[in-house]
C-alpha cells in the first residue's frame, strides 16, 4: 500500500485550469481590444490595488490585520525614484535593490511590530503608515509635500519603450501573475498551513510546535516587499510622487478590496475587490469629494450584511430573511442583543 | 524520572492559582490529576507546555530544565499537550488538522510513516479524512486532538478533560485509547473531573485543591480513600 506523502485533499480540478486559463488568455488579450487610454489607466490601477490587497489577505492569513499597507508601499516608491533619479540606475537595478532594502526595513520594523497581534498590531501600522507620509514630506531631498515630478519611465526593453499604456498594463500584469504565483505556493506550503493555524489559534499552534513570532515576522516581511514592489511600478508609471499619495485612505481601500472580494479569499478576493473599487465609482461618475463617503457605506454594508464579501456571499449565498435585518435593527436602534429565534 | 516539577508557583495577575506544587512522572507512567473545577489543573498543564510561564518554582524533562522555554519549543523535546475542549481547527479538513498536526516532521517519508500509524490506530480519521473538522462527532474531534498530538511523537502526553462532554460508551472508547497509547511507551498526564474514570486507568494520582496538592499516592488507594470518595466520586 502506498504511504500517503501529503493528506492535500484540495486539489485544483481540470475545470478549475480551465478557467484560469482562459482568464489569463483574457488578461493578456484585453488591452488589444481597448483603445481608451483612460480604461488602460484604470486597469493597471486595478492590477496595483489587487497586488496591494492581496499583502493585506496574506497579513490576514496569519491572524494579524494591518492598516499600514501604504506605507512600504511608498518606501518602495520613493527608494526606486532616488536610485534611478539620484544614484543614476536603470529602473531594472532600482528593482531589486529597492526590494531588498525595503525587506531589510520590513524585518526591523516588523521585528518590533508582530510582537503586539491584534489591536495593537492595528494601530501601530496605521502610525506607521502616517509617519512615513510625515516622513517623506519633511524630507527636503524627497521635494517635501511637493513631492518629485519627472521621474522617467522604466528603460526600454528590446522594442518595449513605455511610450504606451500598454507596455505598462504588460509590466504591471507580470508583476501580479509573479505574486499571485509566489503566494499560491506559499499558501499551500508548509508555511501557509502554519500562518492558518497561527490565526485560528495561537496558542495552539504554539503546542504544535510553530513559532508564532517568527511565521508573522515572516507574512510582515513578504508583505511588505510585495507593496514596495507596486510602489515601485507606480512612481515609474505615474512619474511623479507626492506624499498625499500615500496617505492614511490608501490603506483603508487596500483593505476595503479584501474585504469586499471575501476575507476568505486570499488571492482571488482582493483581486476581484479591487478591480470593483476601481471601476465602480468611475463609471457611477463619483464626485471625488463623495467618493470616501460612498466607500465607507459599502465598507459598511459589507460587513453588516454579506461578511463572506462578494466571493464569499456567492458560495455561500445567505438566506435572506428578515429575522435578519430585525435582529440588526434590534441591535442599533434599540441597543438590545437579541436571539431572532426568540 | 521523565518530568519533575517543583515547588511551582503560577499566577494570574496577583491571583496565584497554583501554590507551590510538586509533581513527578516516571517513563511509561499514567498519573492523573484530579479536583474540581478552578483547582488549577488546567493551569498545571499550560505551565509545563509552556502557554504559561511560571512566576516561580522549575519543570525538568528527560535531565534538562524546560520553565522558561516557550511553547513551540518545549513540544520539540517530546511533550504534547491535547488542550481542554478538543481545540481542533474547526474550519479545517480533517486531512488539513493533520498537515499542520504533523508541522514538525521534515521529510516527506517520516510525514507517510507518521500518518499510516495514525490511520491504523484511528480509522475512522482515514475514512474522514475530506470532512470538515468541525463536522465531527464529540468522540471523533477528540481522537482528532489526540491523534495530531502523537504525531509529534511525544515521550509524554497531558490531556486535559479528554471525556469531557462525551457519552459513556465513548468515554470508555478514550479510555482504550489513553491504555492504548500507554502501552507503546508514552507516559501520560491526564487531568479529570471524571475521577472515577482517571483514577481507574492511571497508576498514582494528585489531588489539587486551591493550587495546592493536598493528597497523593496510588490511584487504587486514593479510589479507596474516604475523603476522595465524598469528595470526587460522589459517595
Amino acid at each position: 500500500m502506498k504511504l500517503p506523502n501529503s493528506l492535500k485533499t484540495d486539489r485544483v480540478t481540470r475545470y478549475k485550469w480551465i478557467a484560469i486559463i482562459i482568464v489569463l488568455i483574457a488578461l493578456i488579450v484585453l488591452p488589444l481590444c481597448i483603445e481608451s487610454n483612460y480604461i488602460k489607466h484604470l486597469l493597471i490601477m486595478a492590477c496595483i490595488g489587487a497586488i496591494l490587497g492581496m499583502t493585506f489577505s496574506l497579513l490576514f492569513s496569519s491572524g494579524l490585520i494591518t492598516l499600514g499597507a501604504a506605507a512600504f508601499y511608498a518606501v518602495g516608491a520613493y527608494s526606486s525614484t532616488v536610485l534611478v533619479m539620484n544614484a543614476g540606475l536603470s529602473f531594472w537595478a532600482a528593482l531589486p535593490l529597492t526590494l531588498v532594502f525595503t525587506a531589510i526595513l520590513a524585518l526591523g520594523f516588523g521585528a518590533v511590530f508582530v510582537r503586539n497581534a491584534g489591536v495593537a498590531f492595528v494601530i501601530i501600522t496605521l502610525i506607521f503608515a502616517q509617519v512615513v507620509v510625515l516622513a517623506a514630506a519633511q524630507a527636503d531631498f524627497l521635494g517635501g509635500w511637493g513631492g518629485i515630478m519627472g521621474i522617467p519611465r522604466p528603460n526600454p526593453v528590446g522594442t518595449v519603450n513605455f511610450a504606451a499604456k500598454t507596455d505598462y498594463y504588460y509590466l504591471i500584469l507580470a508583476m501580479l501573475l509573479l505574486v499571485v504565483l509566489i503566494y499560491n505556493a506559499l499558501y499551500s506550503s508548509r508555511i501557509g498551513r502554519a500562518w492558518r493555524a497561527i490565526k485560528l489559534s495561537p496558542k495552539l499552534a504554539g503546542t504544535l510546535g510553530i513559532n508564532e513570532y517568527r511565521y508573522r515576522l515572516l507574512a510582515f516581511v513578504i508583505g511588505s516587499t510585495t507593496a514596495a514592489l507596486a510602489g515601485c511600478f507606480y512612481a515609474h508609471y505615474s512619474q511623479n510622487i507626492t506624499p498625499g499619495a500615500f496617505g492614511g485612505w490608501l490603506s483603508i481601500y487596500v483593505q476595503l478590496y479584501a474585504v469586499l472580494g471575501g476575507l476568505e479569499f486570499y488571492i482571488l478576493g482582493p483581486a476581484i475587490g479591487a478591480v470593483v473599487m476601481t471601476f465602480v465609482p468611475e463609471y457611477l461618475r463619483i464626485v471625488k469629494e463623495w467618493e470616501p463617503i460612498i466607500t465607507g457605506v459599502i465598507l459598511l454594508v459589507v460587513i453588516l450584511f454579506f461578511p463572506g464579501g462578494i466571493l464569499g456571499t456567492l458560495k455561500n449565498p445567505p438566506a435572506l430573511s428578515l429575522n435578519k435585518f430585525h435582529s440588526l435593527y434590534n441591535r442599533l436602534v434599540t441597543g438590545k442583543k437579541r436571539d431572532s429565534n426568540s | 524520572m521523565l518530568l519533575k516539577i517543583n515547588n511551582l508557583t503560577v499566577q494570574y495577575g496577583k491571583a496565584e492559582v497554583i501554590k507551590g506544587l510538586s509533581l513527578e512522572v516516571g517513563e511509561t507512567e499514567i498519573i492523573t490529576i484530579i479536583g474540581a473545577n478552578g483547582a488549577g489543573k488546567t493551569t498545571v498543564l499550560r505551565a509545563i507546555s509552556g502557554l504559561k510561564p511560571p512566576a516561580s518554582g522549575d519543570i525538568w524533562f528527560r535531565g534538562s530544565k524546560i520553565s522558561g522555554l516557550r511553547a513551540h519549543e518545549i513540544v520539540r523535546l517530546g511533550i504534547s499537550h491535547v488542550p481542554e475542549g478538543r481545540r481542533i481547527l474547526a474550519p479545517l479538513s480533517v486531512a488539513e488538522n493533520l498537515e499542520i498536526g504533523a508541522y514538525l516532521i521534515k521529510t516527506k517519508r517520516e510525514r507517510g510513516t507518521a500518518f499510516q500509524n495514525i490511520f491504523d490506530h484511528f480509522p475512522v480519521l482515514k475514512e474522514r479524512m475530506k470532512q470538515l473538522a468541525g463536522s465531527l462527532s464529540g468522540g471523533e474531534q477528540q481522537m482528532l486532538a489526540i491523534a495530531r498530538a502523537l504525531l509529534n511523537q511525544p515521550r509524554l502526553l497531558m490531556m486535559d478533560e479528554p471525556s469531557m462532554g462525551l457519552s459513556p460508551l465513548v468515554v470508555e472508547q478514550v479510555g482504550r485509547i489513553i491504555t492504548d497509547i500507554n502501552n507503546r511507551g508514552i507516559s501520560i498526564i491526564l487531568v479529570e473531573q471524571n475521577a472515577r474514570m482517571a483514577l481507574s486507568l492511571a497508576g498514582r494520582a494528585y489531588v489539587l485543591e486551591a493550587g495546592k496538592c493536598v493528597l497523593e499516592g496510588e490511584a487504587g488507594a486514593l479510589a479507596n480513600d474516604e475523603r476522595v470518595k465524598h469528595a470526587y466520586l460522589g459517595g
